[in-house]
């Protein structure tokens, strides 16, 4: 495939890497370093002999071997100058991180356009420019000029900035969600949203394809790839454009139009992409769609230790769900255990209130409403107790015998939560600490659901 | 608007007319005789509206008489209609009642041909409750439109308003896609449709691409 150079290189050149952690070329090549690359790495500047232990080439053109891929971070103007030379040396795709291109107006755009001519009369794919770069986990490939090591998982990002790119990163990982593979698109000169897209799409790491993006002028050809991609995996974007406020700020970050976003919106729908609203939305909404299967219908029963939270998320669900009555065996089951006169009315959603505290009698109560026929889905809610700890082995025990999704809501501090968070999720049950998170959650599995029915139909 | 076509109301209804869109009976008078013949044929109430190239906002410049019940209501407000509009065109028409709605689409830069749907007066123009979709629509994005809109509930009949035939609109918006990609259409409004029984444009405005 033609991107496969750039996710996964052999052998990669960064071009201006520089000596001190205060450059970003030391950064771009110091990412690679920690980030375990396997690889051949080989930094090029003029004056260096030695970063990081590795040897320093002065010229692209003088390194004996060949090149998967070129990360060039000098500064616009040499930008355009050294595509020639990663041509000549073969190179089969390029990163171009710097910025001050067709943002910043009309001496940028010219410069963007001889780039472009330069890379396209080449074939030569360029990611960029002005972007942070490119990761990919599953090739422990790290090729930004922020150096980390990532929780790896089934989780795809597209960003057309790389502030709220790394935003959503950080997110997804207080969040215990793992990341395969993301992408900076940045000023899309050559790869646009839709390449990526299409490349993600037939990628067999990536299970859910998260967005975030500004605007762009090929959008018909990015939908074109949405539809292409949504009956694999599940696509949810989010798509700033709300505010005429955004319109010249957006240009100036990355050359975009916003466009009209009720447009975007209406098209989102029509091609079943799953919208978000925010950075923690994206995050959330991922989460759910990385580990779950679409519900086979819309009926949430909700089981919970404490009403309020129930009903928050029944306020914000809305009509998006059906909140179907338990079946009669369903209801013995739970008045049984709860034994004579409970001070409680036993209904959907199930408040069980003290009956449910502790680990044993929470699996019985989850395991009774999971098991009931009527239901597709089901939110179990329990809370932080410095005496009662959280059921998740319980949890874990009654969902192996069930496909039904199963959403997991543990209001609780981070620290707390987080280990919590990861076990259950390692067991393909997503776990949120608020009801709202939960909500999303919810959200786009029903939409996912609403998705996959339509496309049945046509 | 170089090489761009503005078509008047009645052209507009007629482009509609040839891709199955019912539109609301009229005819182009120009003195109150034939006015009569319309009236005889279709009787009361009925709508009379100055037919120009020159005017696009009719009701602004008092070009739109409603509600004309009697011979006498008619001799008036033709009258009225020759002396403040001498020299031009006039369109009688049959009254309709029902649910305004306005069916919109425009030929956008990015997006190609988008089509959009709302409630007439307010709800669109000053509550923004409208929905948009990219053309080609399918049955599904036509009603997703139609129910998505916080208006809805007024088409499913509220009070002393009748439920309105929702499967009319979403003929209409699925055809209006045909006309736009078809007739190389910039711009199209109509505004309003009456919806009830039936769906039917009672006003149009269609302006063309250079190549048709």
């Amino acid at each position: 495939m033609r991107l496969n150079p750039l996710f996964y290189p052999e052998s990669v050149a960064v071009i201006g890497a520089s000596n001190t952690p205060d450059k970003v070329g030391f950064n771009c090549l110091e990412s690679i370093v920690y980030g375990g690359f396997r690889g051949k790495i080989y930094p090029v500047h003029p004056r260096y002999d030695e970063i990081l232990g590795l040897d320093v080439y002065p010229d692209i053109i003088e390194i004996d071997d060949d090149i998967d891929l070129a990360i060039i971070a000098l500064n616009q103007y040499s930008t355009a100058e050294i595509v020639d030379s990663c041509a000549e040396k073969g190179v089969r795709a390029i990163i171009s991180i710097a910025g001050g291109f067709r943002e910043v107006g009309e001496e940028g755009r010219e410069l963007e356009k001889k780039l472009v001519e330069r890379a396209r009369a080449h074939g030569i794919p360029l990611l960029g420019p002005n972007t942070l770069g490119i990761i990919n986990t599953d090739h422990d490939f790290y090729a930004t000029f922020y150096p980390m090591r990532l929780k790896k998982g089934n989780i795809s990002v597209i960003s057309q900035s790389g502030g709220v790119g790394l935003s959503i990163i950080y997110k997804m990982m207080d969040e215990g969600a793992g990341i395969n593979k993301w992408v900076g698109v940045g000023n899309r000169a050559i790869l646009d949203f839709s390449d990526i897209l299409r490349y993600l799409a037939r990628d067999d790491g990536t299970d859910v394809i998260a967005i975030f993006m500004e605007g762009t002028e090929r959008v018909r050809d990015f939908l074109n790839a949405v539809r292409e991609a949504v009956p694999r995996k599940p696509v949810v974007v989010y798509k700033i454009g709300r505010s005429k406020k955004v319109e010249f700020p957006a240009l100036t970050h990355t050359g975009s139009s916003v466009g009209d976003q009720r447009t975007y919106e209406g098209a989102f729908r029509q091609y079943g992409v799953i919208q978000a609203g925010s950075v923690r939305e994206l995050v959330a909404k991922s989460k759910a769609l990385a580990l779950c299967q679409a519900p086979e219908g819309r009926r949430l029963a909700i089981f919970t230790i404490s009403a309020g939270p129930s009903l928050t998320v029944l306020d914000a669900l809305g009509n998006l769900c059906e909140i179907p009555e338990f079946s009669q065996s369903t209801l013995e089951r739970i008045r049984e255990r709860m034994g004579d006169n409970p001070p409680l009315v036993i209904k959907n959603p199930l408040d069980v209130a003290a009956f449910g505290f502790l680990p044993d009698d929470f699996k019985f109560f989850l395991s009774a409403v999971l098991s009931d026929p009527g239901v597709d889905m089901v939110l179990a809610i329990t809370i932080q107790h410095k005496n009662w700890r959280f059921p998740t082995p319980e949890i874990i025990e009654v969902a192996r015998s069930h496909s039904k999704p199963l959403i997991i809501c543990y209001p609780a501090e981070n620290d707390v939560v987080k280990p919590e968070m990861e076990r259950l999720q390692m067991n393909g049950i997503p776990c949120y600490s608020t009801p709202e998170d939960s909500v999303w959650g919810l959200s786009a599995l029903l939409e996912l659901e609403r998705i996959r029915k339509r496309m049945d139909k046509s | 608007m170089s090489g761009k076509r503005v078509l008047n109301e009645y052209e507009s209804k007629r482009l509609l007319e040839r891709y199955g869109i019912k539109t609301v009976r009229e005819r182009v008078v120009e003195d109150l005789d034939q006015a009569m013949e319309f009236i005889s044929e279709n009787g009361y109430p009925a709508v009379l509206k100055v037919l120009s190239e020159k005017i696009t906002h009719k009701s602004d410049v008092g070009g739109v008489i409603t509600g004309i019940n009697s011979n006498e209501e008619l001799n008036e407000a033709f009258s009225s209609m020759k002396e403040k509009f001498p020299g031009e065109k006039f369109l009688i028409q049959e009254m309709c009642s029902g649910v305004e709605v306005i069916i919109g689409g425009k030929l956008d830069q990015a997006f190609g041909h988008v089509v959009m749907f709302g409630l007439g007066g307010i709800f669109t123009e000053v509550l923004k409750d409208y929905s948009v979709r990219i053309c080609p629509v399918t049955p599904d994005d036509a009603d997703e439109m139609i129910r998505e809109i916080k208006g809805y509930r007024i088409l499913e009949g509220y009070r002393n308003i009748p439920p309105a035939n929702v499967e009319e609109i979403r003929e209409i918006l699925l055809k209006i896609c045909t006309v736009m990609e078809r007739e190389n259409v910039v711009e199209l409004d109509l505004n309003p449709v009456m919806v009830e029984k039936e769906a039917k444009v009672v006003d149009a405005l269609i302006i063309l691409g250079e190549s048709s």
